[in-house]
């Protein structure tokens, strides 16, 4: 079984990961306005489904692969707390790129950062109690003295403090639009940097750690995230949604908001969970950004032809009035969007 | 690569099947505000051709006659060229740039009895030389808010009338649509080229089909063309042409709007000639230049990544210039070398290219996948510059006798400094202009004769029929079906063509040393300070330049300078000048040393178009060489007796 002996991040990195919290969280508010969160409630069916995937499939993936893959009970909690997080704004990077609806994944993103307040402790509770019962146990059973439980006020503490960075980059975006799209940036490209920086210190400091860490915990990382865009998927399908509102939510479902998961970690657990918890969490936040990239890639060849014709109506509608709709002749259309291209 | 593009056997059929396949999407859509235009379906684009052909023929217009269309981009354009084709009629196609002198050449010897005219200015200008006109029988207005002369008929009179008549039974439409055959003439395309008087150039509905079916563009019914070039020139034509067949929407803009047509109509394809890339390249660095300093780094940040990461991704494509035969040590170890750094740059491109470039992407309306750049050569900077920021530019190579396309780039075979490879059908070689010997392909060579220069012919199904009236002309180009372009050019390795220059503009110094005037013009144009350039000394002791300044380049060095006759008196402006043309032509960027600048003069006024530019901006050399014959004189003191220049 792995052992993390020392503490994963030194003071450094975890001061270091404590900044990256902070300025993604603000590059994330840059990119939001008050409409996008009114916004999410003119679109109903999209966001309740949108809601149900995030909060409703997502949380229970990480729990059946939990279970399935017999994590150890710390990884297990960090697994389940990754799939109840909220949306981060990267998500709404990769579905502009996968030709995604872009304004379903920034209000997915706005609602789901709100409603986590409530539903990230109530989840945890709901999901996790049996892991904690037993963390408790080998704790003690290891000769530690303090019982383990969920830190539910913490998390709440954690997540209120995480949203104060976001506020202030909405202040900004009010204030000076343009400065907003330089912290947006930033904020991208300082989370690549970090996420490298923690992923090469913590090889060149615990480089026994990538080979002793055993394949039910890779596979946890890597599927939970995989599992989510494949769910989300087929569920906004099934309730029949437009290929490009499918697209946002299976990323939106797949794509974590990693920096309030490292926050949580940080600010409401202890050694030896903590850094236990934080190595799934790198592990998570690594691979999403692969995983996403390829997923980005293959949806952008599949919806070329209903994003093309996407584009064209609301070209069409935006020059030739509201009223105007572009007939294609049945013939030219794939057999799967023939009844729906002109509404696209 | 499949073409998603209905064909037919000649362009009336062509109109009449589009309204079959497309009926009701958007053919074509013109401006009326800023956010509202108007559309015009393949269906109605169809109908209302068949009335107005039937208007024309009862006014009429005979089978194979030609009928003159002097009108720039409009709505009514596409009417009229598809009611001549249902008439099974020839149009003779001129805009508003043409003067009343080529106005009475033109149409006198095209021999038209019916000419369409697009707007007040140009019937008032047609019916100045009239008198010249002595076939000219029925002058008809397109435009409807303007005032028609007497006898004059506008255009909604001549359709309704064929709306009447069709309602009425009238079938003659039907009967010479049955009657066309191929090598009839679809248009008579008057060039007024660089050179000599207009030639009428014979284009047949064979010539046009076969481009439709041959250039490989990835033109399908979802896509959005905005029409930018003068439509009755052939390059833009072809372009309407392929978005008919294709069931694409073309959108009429002008220069003056492109930036804001640009994001309201979020093209996906356009075309256009090089002053225009040029135009929008300059703009570009103009704005990161005046942004603030973090969005200035993240953008050379870019722009250095996307270089880089583009140009390894071109080398292992298999798509870089091979002028030379491949050596597969060398290959091997650049292979590597260029893999090495793909990947080592990947994550960063990745993440630069969605957060800055295409931002960028943003600015030409976010959706092109594509353009197609003809008529002249793009400089090798804006070139590369588009296709490293991820819009492919195709840029193609052709002219008016060839339909136009030869050749064009196609994505998988996009070499930055050629025009792609010949299209399907068209038999290609190199030619020595002296002695007419083959040099490509030339199959008693192991390389057949790559990267040999010389003339460019060609053969195929795109070769116009010839001069209209005017054998001398078609008998020096055109020789048992092989047309000589009288272009300079050499094939590539990787089978791609490489356009040198013209033959003729060759320029011959004194000395017998010889160089190119393209290339140095090109790289003189890259600078902010120089609008237009051109280079002289044929027969001279050293080469000359004759340079426009660019007034708002100059404003933006610092210069209070309002008008150019000003800039030409100003020393100051002529040192910055001078310093400009040392640092661009110079050994460095590879200019030999009879190639260097010695002498130049400011030019006091524009160059314009319809006198020193043609419409695609390219310069008549011999035009500015008669109008400015003064200030070449004044560079070669004393060699009055040598000073022999080109006809």
């Amino acid at each position: 079984m792995m052992e993390i002996e020392r503490q994963l991040l030194s003071g450094l990195d975890q001061a270091l990961l404590a900044l990256m919290i902070l300025v993604i969280m603000f590059g994330m508010g840059a990119g939001l306005t008050p409409e996008d969160f009114r916004s999410a409630l003119r679109r109903p069916r999209g966001m309740v489904i949108g809601f149900l995937s995030q909060f409703g499939l997502m949380p229970l993936i990480a729990l059946g692969l939990a279970v399935l893959l017999d994590l150890p009970p710390a990884l297990a909690i960090a697994l389940v707390l990754i799939g109840c997080l909220p949306g981060g704004s990267t998500s709404n990077m990769f579905a502009y790129f996968a030709r995604g609806s872009v304004a379903l994944s920034i209000s997915m993103t706005a609602a789901s950062t709100l409603l986590a307040l409530v539903m990230l402790p109530l989840l945890l509770e709901l999901y996790t109690s049996g892991f904690a019962a037993r963390l408790d146990a080998e704790l003690r059973a290891a000769g530690e003295d303090a019982t383990f439980v969920i830190p539910r006020v913490n998390i709440i503490i954690s997540l209120l403090l995480v949203l104060v960075p976001v506020a202030g980059g909405m202040i900004l975006r009010r204030r000076s639009p343009g400065w907003a799209k330089a912290a947006e940036d930033t904020a991208g490209f300082t989370a690549i940097i970090v996420i490298l920086y923690l992923i090469t210190s913590a090889a060149l400091r615990h480089g026994g750690l990538y080979v002793s860490t055993p394949w039910q915990i890779y596979t946890g990382a890597v599927g939970v995230g995989l599992a989510g865009f494949l769910f989300g998927y087929l569920m906004s399908g099934a309730f029949r949604l437009e290929p490009r509102f499918r697209r946002a939510i299976s990323l939106e479902t797949g794509i974590q908001n990693g920096p309030i998961a490292f926050a949580i970690i940080l600010l409401s657990f202890a050694e030896p969970v903590r850094s236990q918890m934080l190595w799934l969490a790198i592990l998570y936040s690594t691979f999403i950004v692969i995983s996403s990239s390829f997923i980005t890639l293959w949806y952008r060849r599949v919806g070329r032809i209903d994003d093309e014709l996407h584009r064209n109506n609301r070209v069409h509608q935006r020059l030739f009035g509201e009223a105007f709709q572009t007939r294609y002749p049945e013939a030219l259309l794939p057999p799967k969007l023939r009844r729906i291209a002109h509404r696209l | 690569m499949p073409l998603n593009r209905i064909t037919a056997p000649n362009l009336a059929a062509l109109y009449e099947k589009a309204a079959a396949t497309f009926a009701d999407l958007p053919a074509f859509a013109t401006r009326r505000g800023p956010d509202d235009w108007e559309p015009l379906s393949f269906q109605r684009l169809f109908e209302r051709g068949r009335d107005l052909a039937t208007g024309l023929i009862d006014l009429g217009v005979e089978a194979r006659s030609h009928v003159g269309l002097l009108a720039d981009n409009r709505v009514e354009w596409i009417l009229s060229d598809c009611a001549v084709q249902l008439c099974g009629a020839a149009d003779v196609p001129r805009g508003q740039d043409t003067t009343p002198d080529e106005i009475a050449f033109i149409y006198a010897h095209a021999g038209c009895s019916v000419i369409l005219v697009e707007n007040a200015a140009l019937q008032k200008r047609l019916l100045s030389v009239r008198d010249k006109l002595p076939d000219l029988r029925e002058i008809i207005l397109l435009d409807p808010d303007a005032e028609p002369a007497p006898g004059v008929h506008p255009f909604a009179s001549v359709e309704e009338r064929g709306h009447r008549l069709r309602a009425d039974g009238d079938r003659r439409v039907e009967e010479r649509m049955t009657d066309l055959r191929p090598d009839d003439l679809f248009t008579l395309i008057y060039t007024s080229g660089t050179t000599g008087e207009p030639k009428g150039v014979m284009l047949t509905h064979a010539n046009m089909v076969s481009q439709i079916e041959n250039i490989p563009l990835d033109l399908t019914y979802r896509d959005r063309v905005l029409s930018i070039l003068p439509v009755w020139h052939i390059f833009e034509r072809v372009f309407e042409m392929i978005t008919i067949a294709a069931g694409c929407c073309t959108y009429y803009t002008d220069k003056r709007r492109l930036a804001d047509d640009l994001l309201a109509v979020e093209p996906t394809f356009m075309g256009s000639a090089p002053r225009l890339w040029e135009a929008l390249h300059r703009r570009i660095r103009k704005r990161v230049a005046a942004s603030h300093p973090v969005r200035r780094a993240l953008f050379h940040t870019a722009r250095f990544l996307s270089h880089h990461y583009q140009g390894s991704v071109f080398f292992l494509t298999g798509r870089r210039l091979l002028l030379e035969p491949p050596r597969p040590v060398r290959r091997a170890v650049l292979t590597l070398l260029h893999a090495l750094r793909w990947l080592l740059l990947l994550p960063w491109y990745g993440f630069f290219n969605a957060a800055v470039l295409e931002r960028l992407r943003q600015g030409v309306g976010g959706s092109l996948k594509g353009t197609v750049s003809g008529g002249g050569a793009l400089p090798l900077e804006v070139d590369r510059f588009f296709n490293y920021l991820g819009i492919p530019v195709l840029e193609g190579y052709g002219l008016t006798e060839t339909s136009p396309v030869l050749a064009v780039r196609t994505p998988a075979s996009l070499v930055i400094g050629t025009v792609g490879p010949p299209i399907p059908g068209t038999e290609l070689r190199i030619i020595d202009p002296e002695t007419d010997d083959v040099l490509f392909p030339d199959p008693s060579r192991a390389d057949a004769g790559r990267g040999r220069r010389g003339e460019i012919c060609v053969r195929g199904p795109q070769v116009m029929r010839g001069y209209y009236r005017n054998p001398q002309a078609t008998g020096r180009v055109l020789r048992d079906g092989w047309f000589r372009t009288g272009d300079l050019g050499l094939m590539t390795w990787n089978g791609c063509l490489r356009i040198l220059g013209r033959c003729k503009e060759t320029v011959v110094l004194s000395n017998g040393e010889n160089f190119e005037p393209g290339p140095i013009e090109m790289r003189l144009r890259q600078s902010p300070l120089i609008d237009h350039c051109m280079v002289v000394g044929q027969d001279r002791r050293h080469a000359g330049l004759l340079v426009v300044p660019d007034l708002d380049g100059l404003r933006t060095a610092g210069f209070g300078i309002h008008d150019l006759a000003a800039a030409a008196g100003d020393e100051v402006v002529r040192r910055r000048i001078e310093q400009e043309i040392r640092r661009r032509i110079s050994a460095e960027n590879g200019f030999k040393s009879h190639e260097r600048i010695r002498v130049f003069r400011l030019v006091p006024e524009p160059f314009e178009v319809g006198r020193e530019l043609t419409n695609l901006q390219k310069i008549r050399r011999h035009v500015v060489e008669e109008r400015h014959a003064s200030l070449i004189e004044e560079m070669y003191p004393g060699a009055g007796d040598n000073g022999g220049s080109r006809g």
